[in-house]
């Protein structure tokens, strides 16, 4: 009896494996059928705008890039401004001569250059003369003036009066031009920072031993932008030792005081994307803790200059939060909230914690936790088929979605609702006050929503890859 | 001179009663004319007649507080035209409209003053264009009531109308008004 039960059980251990079996070759199944599925190929067709853009970027060649370097030099240097105009007045002069005293300026190179190389073998033709002329414009310009050659027909000598009071101008600027250069590069010090560089960059105010791990993080991922400003009060050089090993990241360091309006405004707060506010730690010892209302202030005095710019701020202390609330920070990073969660997660459900750890401690390079931008094809469309997109076209997990909420505004509050006399009574009245409308927009996450929930153009995929 | 029956009944709050009643109001009301800027109601009065106009534009406007360089002061602020269509009024407004204008082909104001005895006017009224107008008390449309209770079913339901509608935007610009307020006061 005993050896048949055994036999039972082992047969029906081995019916359950069997059976498992045939599900799990039947998920297989429909997994390669899924893949087969016209709607799932054309999902795997979509391509990523930005791919598409880089390729635009790369055949559109070398010639505009140099071009749009010469452009900017032009608009920013005034050296190089006004050594255009004087290479552009010589050749003019030089091809006006040249027309004009034709016949002398060629006698002449034939009477100099007896015996040595010309360009016309035996007789001298128009390159010789035309190069004799440019040699006569740059002496005349360079006010030289050896007086080997000098025009000799009225016309000739109106042009040459003309080209010298022009020149006379010219050079004047030119070496003022020059002299500027030399006492800014004495100043350097001191020199603003290249204004076009600066756009949508990120400004990190305060400084203490979490700033190399954040920018260490940025340098990995590739598509967050790598201009970034530093403004503390430490020393340069403890900042340079730290942010010197970064290679794709383009740091500038200014070593003035945050708070100050004047400080934010030449690190271009206005055009900046992300403004980070972090406990600052300069000039304190080991054992100081920050001064965290330096934050609120900075918080401040930046939402003042450009209100929409995105301020993230770090707090230790989290009586700071309402202050930094009233001051329109957009987001608030407390470490003190987490660490309780974490604490207790490792009681009541063991592994979390170390997932958190793997997930955000040890991000490498394209891996992790990410927000990346859902292709404009898919907008409109359900959850499950944008987590099958990601599923099937690049091996990603979509855990939820990034949602930029422009904030509460008080237009869309009021609606069509009340009389138009009243509702524009309250927004003329607000306006007049300075007060805005709509509050400043910020990031909520939906995390794992249901397959049918439909997203739109705010919002942002985040995957697990 | 009175007006038509027909005159009365383009007029929406006596526009469901039947024309041989209408007769009997134009019986009370007696035709007026005036010149443009002639104030028929002022803010705050209280007053028993009905205002039908037959042809010509008014503009309602009220006292309101506004903010001003030199600080808070009173303003009165215009809210809303009212224009008859049929007839259109004889000229163009004296001033151009800033605010919304709202066409009928004739149309009554101080309604409340068919309900209420002594009603407050809620905000001053005056003739933008050249106005023919009739002027109802509420003491003759009383007695018209009392004799005939079908018109008085007929005209209360579309005051009451009226007055819900109100009532609705009224209740919309309170809320408005409060959130705007919330949110002023926590910027």
């Amino acid at each position: 009896m005993k050896s048949n039960s055994n036999n039972h059980d082992i047969e029906s251990s081995d019916i359950k494996d069997i059976k498992l079996n045939e599900v799990l070759n039947a998920n297989k199944n429909l997994y390669d059928k899924l893949n087969k599925i016209p709607e799932i190929e054309a999902i795997q067709s979509i391509e990523v705008e930005e791919e598409i853009s880089e390729f635009i970027q790369d055949s559109s060649g070398w010639f505009s890039i140099i071009l749009s370097r010469f452009k900017s030099s032009y608009s920013e240097n005034e050296l190089i401004r006004y050594a255009v105009w004087s290479l552009i007045l010589i050749i003019i002069s030089t091809s006006a001569l040249t027309v004009v005293e034709y016949d002398m300026f060629r006698d002449s190179v034939a009477g100099h250059a007896e015996g040595s190389f010309i360009f016309g073998g035996d007789e001298p033709n128009w390159v010789d003369t035309f190069f004799h002329t440019f040699w006569w414009a740059i002496v005349t310009f360079t006010t030289v003036g050896y007086g080997d050659v000098s025009p000799v027909t009225h016309l000739g000598k109106f042009l040459t009066i003309i080209i010298m009071l022009l020149n006379f101008g010219v050079v004047t600027l030119l070496g003022g031009a020059v002299a500027s250069v030399l006492v800014a590069q004495k100043l350097k010090g001191d020199e603003n920072l290249d204004e076009n560089k600066f756009n949508k960059h990120l400004i990190i105010a305060g400084w203490n031993s979490t700033v190399p791990n954040i920018l260490k993080i940025i340098e990995d991922n590739k598509d967050a932008n790598p201009i970034i400003i530093l403004v503390n009060e430490t020393e340069a050089e403890t900042v340079q030792r730290h942010i010197g090993n970064f290679e794709r990241l383009d740091i500038t360091h200014i070593s003035e005081n945050c708070t100050q309006e004047s400080v934010l405004k030449k690190a271009f707060l206005d055009k900046a994307d992300t403004l980070m506010i972090l406990p600052d730690s300069s000039g304190l010892l080991p054992h100081e803790e920050p001064a965290e209302d330096k934050a609120v202030l900075t918080c401040l005095t930046a939402k003042s200059i450009s209100e929409s710019c995105n301020v993230v701020v770090h707090v230790i202390n989290s009586d700071n939060v309402s202050h930094l609330q009233r001051a329109n920070a957009n987001e608030i990073v407390i470490p003190q909230e987490h660490v309780p969660h974490l604490l207790a997660k490792h009681v009541t459900d063991p592994g979390v914690p170390q997932f958190f750890d793997d997930l955000i401690v040890q991000e490498e390079r394209d891996q992790g936790l990410q927000e990346v931008a859902i292709p404009k094809a898919l907008g409109g469309q359900t959850h499950n088929k944008i987590s099958a997109f990601y599923k099937f076209k690049y091996g990603w997990l979509l855990v939820g979605y990034a949602i930029r909420k422009s904030g509460f505004s008080l237009d869309d509050q009021m609606g069509e609702s009340g009389s138009p006399l009243i509702r524009n009574m309250i927004k003329e009245q607000l306006d007049g006050a300075g007060v805005s409308l709509t509050s400043d927009e910020h990031v909520v996450v939906e995390i794992n929503p249901p397959d049918s929930y439909v997203i739109d153009e705010k919002h942002r995929a985040l995957v697990l890859r | 001179m009175k007006p038509t029956p027909e005159q009365i009944k383009k007029i929406n709050h006596f526009s469901q009663v039947k024309l041989e009643n209408c007769q009997k109001i134009a019986d009370v009301v007696d035709l007026q004319s005036c010149e443009p800027g002639t104030h028929l109601f002022k803010e705050g009065d209280r007053g028993d007649t009905m205002i039908l106009v037959f042809q010509g534009q008014v503009e309602v406007s009220k006292e309101m507080m506004v903010k001003t360089s030199s600080g808070f002061a009173t303003s009165r602020k215009s809210i809303i035209r009212l224009e008859t269509t049929d007839p259109k009024p004889e000229s163009k407004p004296e001033t151009e409209s800033t605010v919304f204008v709202v066409e009928a082909p004739a149309f009554g104001i101080g309604e409340f003053s068919l309900v209420l005895d002594n009603a407050i006017r809620t905000a001053h009224v005056h003739s933008t264009t050249s106005l023919k107008y009739g002027v109802l008390k509420l003491e003759d449309f009383t007695k018209i009531v009392k004799e005939n209770p079908g018109i008085g079913g007929n005209v209360y339901f579309e005051v009451a109308k009226a007055a819900v509608n109100n009532l609705a935007t009224v209740s919309g610009d309170v809320s408005n008004l409060t959130q705007a307020f919330f949110y002023a006061l926590s910027r």
